[in-house]
């Protein structure tokens, strides 16, 4: 099989694109529905914690250590200001949350015009299967850097493949642009670049036609280049972030070779996409998969040079990604769209239309049947194989206890004493009188306590006043105890 | 699972006179086996009350008191749960691993037994969920002889603190879901049915129930 050509396959006519654009339709709203609903995962709550202070002061600063790029958070500032969050207090799960989304969003509509060599069905149901893919719903709906880098990726290719075709220089420029955004979004950017040119390699591929391919390459790596200064830099404004940037990749080594407690084994990114049982909920994308198992075969007995590329460059980001021994389960969002574009190149191999659209139709129907689940249904349940070390949804219930403490205690302290805290302070924010301790201070009373069971016993030694106790949940497996002034809950 | 049929050597001892009713004599319980799945998570948990190195204590218990609620019907607020069934409510099978609990639906959820006659009840065991330790909020047990709980209720246990389960708060402490279960004082209640309501827990939304162990007898 050969790519066929895209212009010819895509008619303008407006009637033609109403199922791209119920497609999109589709997607956004599985992106954005109900997006506040589960609770805010740690390292959200950190990322948007950090974004409030750059939408507070518009001062930013990179972190080797614990963070990832900056697009995340400027790209949410325009949003947060169009919806009228100025600030930290009043930014919202739904403002941050929706970066993600829109760039999800905009991955499917990208993935349609890379898939369109297959030919325009094909590539509608290559969109089709991103939309409700399980993980690519789930992390379009979460607050990290994984989805925007999966978009730009996306986008750098689109790029790359226009470029190479037409040898038009502005596509070149939108090579520059797109791998500039995905080195300012994660330090581990130049695996998909890497695994790109090695898949161009071992696939055979032709030389690009542009007659000046060095001069054009130059300026995508001087407009990279340029993107990711801006960025690093905070926008000129904190040279330092540039070196840092380079630091980054010495800290993530030790990640990745040291022992983190995210180890985890080879297997683990085939299993998210074939099947687990797990607390008698099943989590399966089987279909899919073999789908996407027979498009590697079509790449096999055709040598078509454009599925060979997607086969090899999934291969190289799976084996890469399985390899490493730091696994979590975001990064599976990087092979869906290699397995959809390998899916939808079996569909168009099927001899019957008839056939093809119906394996098509039932293998999109069980992909939204399992984002249902979980994305929507069980969005932070600790079975769920995407929501990992997920908060737990008691922790959208503290905020409630503060406001009535301090409503009751206006001149009170409330503690939050425990090794981790996190989402809490993003679900605490902007309240006054409210700190953390990441050990047990001297000094132990307050309006209200929390202290996690670790520390609990140690907290219930040094306070000095009455208190009532109770349980409230962080995520699974680590809980606080609630020290609630008797005073307090008598009044009640 | 380990079992013993401790219960049948209640009822013959009792059939035969060899202990007299009124005597009292330490509950048995047939425990499952401690119970944590998967790697061991670097967190440690406190207890409400204070920790308790050992067995716990013996539990007093007339002679003759056996577990009613075994193999009984349940009933729920959640007459279709997603996972497991409710008759695993009281079948006794208390391992805790995947097909040996029933999970209801998020928000306040009950399940009711029908001990079949009214009975004089001494100890209320329950076991939510314990192969991961985490609480349960607002832990209610009422029994009564009205299916509808509507009159004659009796709350034995309540640690709504807050009535966020609109049934009255109460002042029982909160405690941390063990492979012990919880043992529950029933001070003597009478009732036919006997109900439990939770409100999700540490860990999630939903509300689950492994075993629930009524012991008494059949009231005069």
């Amino acid at each position: 099989m050969e790519a066929v050509d895209a212009n010819r396959s895509m008619p303008l006519r407006l009637d033609s694109w109403l199922p791209l654009i119920v497609i999109l339709a589709a997607t956004l709203f599985a992106r954005t529905y109900d997006l506040s609903h589960r609770p805010m995962h740690a390292d959200e709550a950190n990322q948007a914690v950090k974004t409030g202070g750059l939408l507070e002061t518009g001062r930013y600063a990179f972190d080797p250590l614990d963070h990832h790029g900056p697009t995340l958070y400027y790209a949410t500032i325009p949003i947060a200001r169009l919806r009228g969050e100025t600030n930290l207090s009043s930014l919202s799960e739904l403002t941050v949350r929706l970066v993600p989304a829109l760039a999800g969003t905009a991955a499917v509509w990208l993935l349609f015009w890379l898939a369109a060599p297959l030919g325009r069905w094909p590539a509608l149901a290559a969109a089709s299967f991103l939309a409700v893919s399980p993980p690519a719903v789930y992390y379009s709906r979460y607050f990290i850097q994984e989805t925007l880098l999966a978009t730009f990726t996306l986008g750098a290719l689109l790029a790359a493949m226009r470029w190479w075709r037409s040898g038009v220089w502005g596509w070149a420029l939108g090579v520059g642009v797109f791998a500039g955004l995905m080195q300012s979004t994660k330090a581990s950017a130049p695996l998909f670049g890497g695994a790109a040119i090695m898949a161009w390699f071992v696939a055979g591929g032709v030389r690009p036609s542009s007659p000046h391919p060095w001069r054009h390459l130059a300026i995508a790596g001087a407009v990279a280049l340029g993107v990711v200064i801006l960025f690093y830099s905070s926008l000129g404004t904190n040279l330092a972030g540039l070196r840092d940037a380079l630091l980054t990749y010495g800290h993530g080594l030790q990640r990745v070779s040291a022992s983190t407690g995210h180890e985890k084994p080879g297997w683990y990114y085939l299993q998210l996409f074939t099947w687990q049982r797990n607390g008698g909920l099943v989590w399966e994308q089987l279909g899919f998969a073999a789908l996407s198992l027979a498009g590697v075969g079509v790449a096999l007995f055709t040598r078509g040079k454009f599925i060979c590329w997607w086969a090899v460059y999934t291969a190289v980001v799976a084996g890469v990604l399985s390899l490493t021994p730091y696994k979590t389960p975001w990064h599976a969002i990087h092979l869906v769209p290699g397995l959809t574009i390998l899916a939808a190149s079996a569909l168009a191999a099927v001899p019957r239309r008839w056939l093809s659209v119906g394996l098509a139709i039932v293998v999109g129907a069980l992909l939204a049947r399992q984002t249902q689940l979980v994305a929507f249904t069980r969005g932070s349940d600790a079975r769920n194989p995407y929501a990992y070390v997920h908060s737990a949804p008691d922790v959208m219930k503290y905020r409630e206890l503060v406001e009535t403490a301090l409503a009751r205690t206006p001149d009170g302290v409330v503690r939050v004493i425990g090794e981790e805290y996190w989402p809490l302070p993003w679900y605490l924010r902007g309240m006054p009188r409210v700190g953390y301790w990441s050990s047990v201070p001297a000094e132990c009373d307050g309006a209200l306590v929390f202290a996690s069971a670790t520390f609990a016993d140690e907290v219930r030694t040094r306070l000095r006043g009455s208190y009532r106790e109770n349980y409230l949940g962080l995520r699974p497996g680590f809980t606080y105890v609630v020290f609630t002034p008797q005073v307090l809950s008598e009044q009640k | 699972m380990i079992r013993h049929p401790l219960s049948l050597l209640f009822v013959t001892f009792a059939l035969f006179g060899i202990a007299r009713a009124e005597d009292l004599v330490p509950l048995k319980l047939d425990l499952p086996r401690p119970l944590f799945v998967g790697t061991p998570k670097p967190v440690q948990l406190a207890n409400l009350e204070k920790a308790r190195t050992g067995r716990r204590p013996d539990f007093m218990v007339p002679a003759g008191t056996v577990n009613l609620a075994k193999d009984k019907t349940v009933t729920s607020s959640d007459s279709l749960p997603v996972i497991g069934e409710l008759s695993f409510v009281t079948d006794g099978d208390k391992t805790g691993t995947e097909g040996t609990y029933v999970e209801l639906g998020p928000g306040v959820q009950w399940v009711q037994i029908d001990l079949g006659i009214s009975a004089k009840l001494a100890a209320i065991v329950v076991w939510h969920f314990h192969s991961q330790a985490r609480v349960y909020h607002d832990v209610v047990v009422q029994v009564s002889d009205d299916p509808e709980f509507k009159k004659d209720v009796r709350t034995i246990f309540n640690n709504d603190d807050n009535n966020s389960a609109a049934l009255g708060a109460g002042s029982d402490p909160a405690f941390i879901e063990t492979y012990e279960g919880r043992l529950i004082d029933a001070k003597g209640a009478v009732g036919r049915y006997v109900r439990l309501y939770s409100n999700g827990n540490t860990s999630d939304e939903q509300n689950h129930y492994t075993e629930v162990e009524v012991y008494g007898q059949p009231a005069k």
